[in-house]
């Protein structure tokens, strides 16, 4: 699956019990998280010498990953993914056979906050890259303002109840500070292991110095990184 | 539901050799590694032509002109390795493909002087990894073509080897490529292999076909209708030649995982065959002096077509009748070629009026096989629904037939210096697609072809393509009866010693992938998990 899945992944599974409880019982997303499907239909016709549909696999296949990926700019996005829905899968007679109108981009993401926030800072800080990938889509070429692509994304929703419960509902870059804090203060347990209690102290003042707990943005982890990189 | 004719390798839908295009030049390579070989496939796939439907009159540039050669590009199972597909996803590759065409020998009747043995030496010698096909309106087409792939081979740096090792005229066994083109005749190239039958008439007609809708008739699959008529034919589902689509079994045929690699690709056969045609003509010769009927139509009770205009003997059984068909035949074709750059409407329909006699039947009223022999070719490799034997055994006429039927994409190659010797290089280049290789070409090759069970001919074999063998006399031992009528103004004819006229020069199993998946492919991220 990995082939069609650009996933951002910002969060750790936390509070894990809340969280399979949650799964068990129909999920809600905890307070400040929320999560949007969109599925926007491809426009049914030739783009160039290929067809749109297969212009925008292509596209999405070759979009780069995790901290590179165009997506991690966009705030508060604790994940994402991409994925063409072509059809509705046939599973042979005597099942009837049926097809959908349209092949669709499906866009996927829990982020922190509220809809209209998040749509904005996407179409604000990934503009280029929002308009590669869904100019494969019907309509799409109406879409110049801000509003309007807040518009267009909700007019594409789909209502679900399907939230992945990865993370806490807080916003992003305290969460980015909270997995940096935690495994650079395992990395001193291990470094400082019999240090006399002097040597101990002033130690873990240069870590609280080096590592600012207090500073939500730096030095922090980057936003989609899949191994430690670190941003100070 | 709307197939995506882009994302399809164009000679899928399209027989390019009816498009006028009617040269090609056939070239296989091997990858060294991996790297090497994912490049050059990146290389290649801006090359390949796709399904999209041709305008004639679009811009030279334009994406639905017609190229002045087309590109397609096919993979063994070695080559897919080589290119680093994972291994859970190879595995879930059909055994016939993974095997390749010379393990499956026995199968296949390619014994004798058909055994891999004596086959071309790039099949012997060399491991196959990649087909790429080159179509061209003329030698410099192709040729221009050939010199931008063989840039891509010489930037690979040693990583992709263009394998020679075909054989040629003149004893030569190190040719580049194959070269292979319909025969001219008065400078007007001809649909006509080198016994002398018109051939690529039968032409499976399938939902995502292009052309004429009358190429349902005779080309779908039967109903109870009239065969004459559209009513008699329904298109074939195009899961029995395009992985990912409904099947004549009504469901999405077995396929290699992941869904995306197979979606919209398939299989394909190639097989070098030669002809043997001074043996051909001196049995026509000498039998022919025999039979009442005469040489020609000894000839056409073999195939079930007359030579000379392809038309069907069970629906034009005598000269007479044969004759002023091909009349007419001729001047609707010199007509359609002479305008040729902008057809008009009453020649375009004038010839499709004939082409459509040319497959508008069935043997309903030919079931003892007075007209058409029970074991003529085109009888055997495609019944039509004669399997019933007049019963209306099963729900449908095609019940046993319409998962067994291949679209024919090869071309003639060679030339034929002497008709009375065998020797030489000449034949067919068949290449057949397919969503089965083992279910619908090898079934076809094994049970119709080199047997007679299911037409209750006992193991008699077809007569012009069967792999008749020799007795301990090294005398020829194929048979053929030539039904008589039941009223006895006609008797039956019994055809003996028939010698092989067709032998296994060649060939391999591919895997004719997707724009997508050639894509994927390329940058190696075909992922089965």
């Amino acid at each position: 699956m990995m082939d069609i899945i650009r996933v951002l992944v910002t969060g750790l599974l936390r509070r894990w019990y809340d969280n399979l409880r949650n799964l068990l019982t129909g999920t809600r997303p905890p307070a400040g998280a929320a999560g949007l499907t969109v599925l926007c239909p491809i426009i049914n016709d030739s783009d160039g010498n290929q067809s749109h549909v297969m212009a925008l696999r292509q596209h999405l296949q070759d979009l780069p990953l995790h901290e590179n990926s165009p997506m991690a700019a966009v705030p508060n996005t604790y994940l994402c993914r991409f994925y063409i829905l072509n059809d509705v899968f046939y599973q042979g007679a005597p099942a009837e056979e049926e097809h959908l109108k349209s092949k669709y981009l499906v866009y996927s993401t829990n982020f922190h906050g509220d809809l209209d926030s998040y749509l904005s800072g996407m179409w604000e800080h990934a503009q280029e890259s929002i308009r590669q990938v869904w100019r494969h889509c019907v309509a799409f070429e109406n879409v110049r303002t801000t509003a309007d692509f807040v518009a267009y994304m909700k007019k594409c929703q789909v209502r679900n109840h399907l939230f992945f419960n990865g993370s806490t509902g807080d916003p992003l870059n305290r969460q980015l500070k909270s997995l940096y804090l935690k495994q650079e203060f395992s990395r001193f347990v291990y470094d400082h292991q019999n240090t006399p209690p002097e040597d101990l102290q002033r130690a873990f003042q240069a870590f609280i110095a080096r590592t600012q707990p207090g500073n939500p943005d730096s030095p922090t982890w980057v936003a989609g990184a899949d191994t430690e990189s670190i941003k100070t | 539901m709307s197939i995506d004719l882009q994302d399809i390798q164009g000679n899928i839908v399209k027989g390019y050799a009816q498009y006028d295009y009617p040269k090609a030049r056939y070239v296989f390579y091997h990858i060294r590694n991996e790297v090497a070989g994912r490049a050059f496939v990146k290389g290649i796939a801006p090359l390949v032509t796709t399904g999209i439907p041709w305008n004639k009159k679009a811009k030279p540039n334009a994406a639905d002109a017609p190229p002045p050669a087309t590109t397609n590009i096919a993979f063994t199972y070695m080559g897919l390795k080589m290119l680093g597909v994972p291994r859970k996803s190879l595995q879930t590759f059909p055994e016939e493909f993974v095997m390749g065409m010379k393990l499956r020998k026995d199968i296949l009747g390619d014994d004798g002087p058909s055994d891999p043995r004596h086959w071309d030496r790039i099949w012997r010698d060399t491991s196959v990894h990649l087909w790429i096909s080159i179509n061209g309106r003329d030698p410099a087409s192709i040729e221009t073509r050939y010199q931008e792939i063989s840039h891509l081979v010489a930037e690979s740096d040693g990583g992709i080897i263009q394998l020679s090792g075909h054989h040629g005229p003149d004893g030569s066994t190190d040719l580049p490529y194959q070269s292979a083109s319909l025969i001219y005749k008065n400078g007007i190239p001809q649909a006509r292999e080198h016994f002398g039958y018109r051939d690529g008439i039968g032409e499976p007609y399938f939902m995502a076909s292009s052309g004429h809708p009358n190429r349902v008739i005779g080309g779908g699959k039967p109903t109870r209708g009239d065969p004459a008529t559209r009513k008699g034919w329904e298109p074939l589902e195009t899961g029995e030649f395009i992985l990912g689509h409904r099947d004549e079994a009504f469901e999405t045929p077995i396929a290699p995982q992941p869904p995306l690699l197979a979606f919209n690709g398939t299989f394909m056969v190639y097989r070098k065959l030669h002809e043997n045609v001074g043996s051909f003509n001196r049995y026509l010769d000498t039998v022919g002096e025999n039979y009442p009927g005469g040489k020609e139509l000894l000839a056409a009770k073999f195939s079930g077509r007359w030579r000379s205009s392809g038309a069907p003997v069970t629906r034009f059984p005598t000269n007479a009748t044969a004759e002023t068909f091909e009349f007419q035949l001729n001047e609707a074709e010199a007509r359609l070629y002479a305008e040729r750059e902008n057809p008009s409407k009453e020649a375009k329909e004038a010839y499709v009026a004939l082409r459509t006699q040319m497959a508008a039947f069935d043997y309903n009223h030919d079931l003892e096989g007075s007209r058409c022999p029970l074991g003529a070719h085109i009888r055997r490799i495609n019944p039509r629904g004669a399997l019933e034997h007049g019963k209306e055994a099963f729900n449908t006429p095609g019940a046993l037939t319409n998962r067994r039927r291949i679209l024919r994409r090869g071309l003639p190659y060679g030339e034929v210096a002497d008709d009375s010797r065998d020797d030489g290089d000449h034949g067919i280049i068949f290449i057949a697609i397919n969503a089965s290789i083992s279910r619908q070409f090898e079934f076809v090759q094994q049970q119709w072809i080199n047997y007679g069970n299911d037409f209750k001919l006992a193991n008699d074999k077809d007569p012009l393509t069967g792999n008749h063998g020799v007795d301990s006399n090294q005398q020829p031992t194929g048979r053929m009866i030539l039904q008589g009528n039941s009223t006895a103004t006609e008797n039956p004819f019994f055809c003996a010693g028939i010698p092989r006229f067709v032998e296994t020069r060649g060939g391999d199993y591919f895997f004719i992938p997707s724009l997508t998946a050639l894509h994927m492919l390329s940058n190696g991220t075909v992922d089965p998990t």
